[in-house]
């Protein structure tokens, strides 16, 4: 990639939005370029100063006013439509079935959008945009780079030793990706927020150590995935189901223990 | 549930509209506008960008309603404007940008008020609220070609602003 071409692709590269393979391409022009590397660094510093802006909660009235106005509007209809809702106990029901709904009805499944990041990343040369070894950095690349906090597990008494870390985009939303490696085999481990607070997660369902995943097979590819409140986790490997849901209970453990501290 | 994004459509509603009072009332009749059009919401969709559309479309039919500016195509020309009468160059265009650093409290939404309604609604989204390219696309109704447009345009004015208000707390000085 040239830099007159780069310049054209700066704002989708900063903002994780290349495909995979331009993506891999600007990151070897930028690591190779300086005055690319400034551009790319001032944009990012840019993006931090608005993503750091300071937010307002809705007031508590307003919460109260949008549920009692849903309310009554769910009488004046149900009033229209249906006699058999208008005692308060089923109207309210209906009310907190209607609010729910938008996350029963998720988005596409995540399980192949994941495999499919982790064959075309697994192709490049250069698969992680930052190459560390080094857990602490690379979690303070995450804090730095995207305001994200990541716990990157310890996979190296299983001999899974981390190679690095990139932004990567995942179910339309900017995703924490870990590259690990066993030997030649790369363990992708995906983190991201749900848009909804709740996907739908498919796979089969499997329990370990008393903690509920699903996994399944996809072109060759075994993945497990859960989810913690509104965090969503994915391995994707060749590596066998016993070896990711090992991987998946040291990453929960890790994060309970993180959060306790 | 569909609250757990009243915090973020708040802060959008308060972004857009420029006052508490009114982005109260934008955020509660998007609220009941979802409710009354829920069937229309289309399974396999995003909820958030849903929401985020029909709060968009009740912050625009009330501009409309009281005759203040909509986004296209008067918001197109007015950036025009803004862009060659910012024109010389100064120090928010230095490689270095050191103006980031001098940011203050309260500037970048100063900033943003400036923006016109395009861009403003592209840049808050995007960069604000962390919806992907694809998400702002479907709330602002348009490809993503030009989602990618108003934001290189929005944010290039937007630090332009910044980089006056450097000037004006006297970090920055005006470069020849």
């Amino acid at each position: 990639m040239s830099c007159l071409e780069l310049g054209a692709r700066l704002h989708p590269y900063v903002d994780g939005e290349l495909p995979v393979e331009e993506t891999a391409a600007a990151d070897a022009h930028v690591a190779a370029c300086p005055s690319c590397a400034s551009l790319v660094r001032r944009e990012r510093a840019f993006r931090r100063l608005l993503r750091q802006q300071p937010r307002e909660s809705a007031p508590a009235e307003l919460r109260t006013r949008v549920v009692s106005g849903v309310r009554r509007e769910a009488r004046r209809a149900w009033r229209r439509r249906a006699w058999w809702l208008a005692t308060p106990a089923l109207a309210a029901a209906a009310v907190i079935v209607a609010l729910l709904l938008p996350f029963w009805r998720a988005p596409a499944p995540l399980v192949a959008d994941l495999v499919d990041k982790h064959i075309a990343y697994a192709q490049l040369d250069r698969p992680a945009e930052l190459a560390s070894t080094d857990r602490d950095e690379v979690a303070a690349w995450f804090r730095q780079r995207a305001g994200l906090r990541v716990t990157v597990p310890d996979y190296s008494p299983s001999g899974i030793h981390l190679i690095g870390a990139r932004l990567a985009d995942a179910h339309e939303r900017r995703a924490a990706y870990l590259l690990y490696e066993k030997g030649r085999t790369l363990l992708s481990v995906f983190m991201l927020t749900l848009p909804d607070g709740r996907g739908r997660l498919d796979g089969t369902p499997v329990s370990y150590r008393g903690h509920e995943y699903r996994r399944a097979e996809r072109k060759g590819y075994h993945t497990v995935i859960w989810t913690d409140g509104r965090a969503a986790f994915g391995l994707v490997s060749s590596l066998d189901y016993e070896a990711l849901l090992e991987c998946a209970d040291r990453l929960r453990l890790e994060r309970a223990n993180a959060t306790s501290l | 549930m569909a609250l757990a994004h009243l915090d973020a459509l708040y802060q959008t509603a308060l972004r857009l509209t420029r006052s508490r009072a009114e982005a109260e009332d934008v955020v509660q009749d998007t609220y009941l506008r979802a409710f009354r059009a829920f069937d229309r919401f289309n399974p396999g969709t995003n909820c958030r960008a849903w929401l985020y559309t029909i709060l968009r479309n009740v912050f625009l039919n009330r501009m409309r309603r009281e005759g203040r500016e909509v986004p296209d195509p008067e918001g197109l020309l007015t950036a025009e404007a803004v862009e060659s009468a910012t024109a010389p160059a100064f120090a928010g265009d230095n490689p270095e940008e050191e103006f980031l650093q001098s940011v203050l409290h309260g500037d970048v939404d100063r900033a943003l008020k400036r923006l016109p309604l395009a861009f403003r609604e592209a840049v808050i989204l995007a960069d604000l609220e962390g919806l992907s390219y694809k998400e702002v696309g479907e709330v602002l109704g348009c490809p993503i070609g030009t989602v990618m447009s108003r934001l290189s345009r929005g944010r290039r004015l937007l630090r332009r602003a910044l980089g006056g208000f450097a000037r004006e707390h006297g970090y920055v000085r005006e470069t020849e």
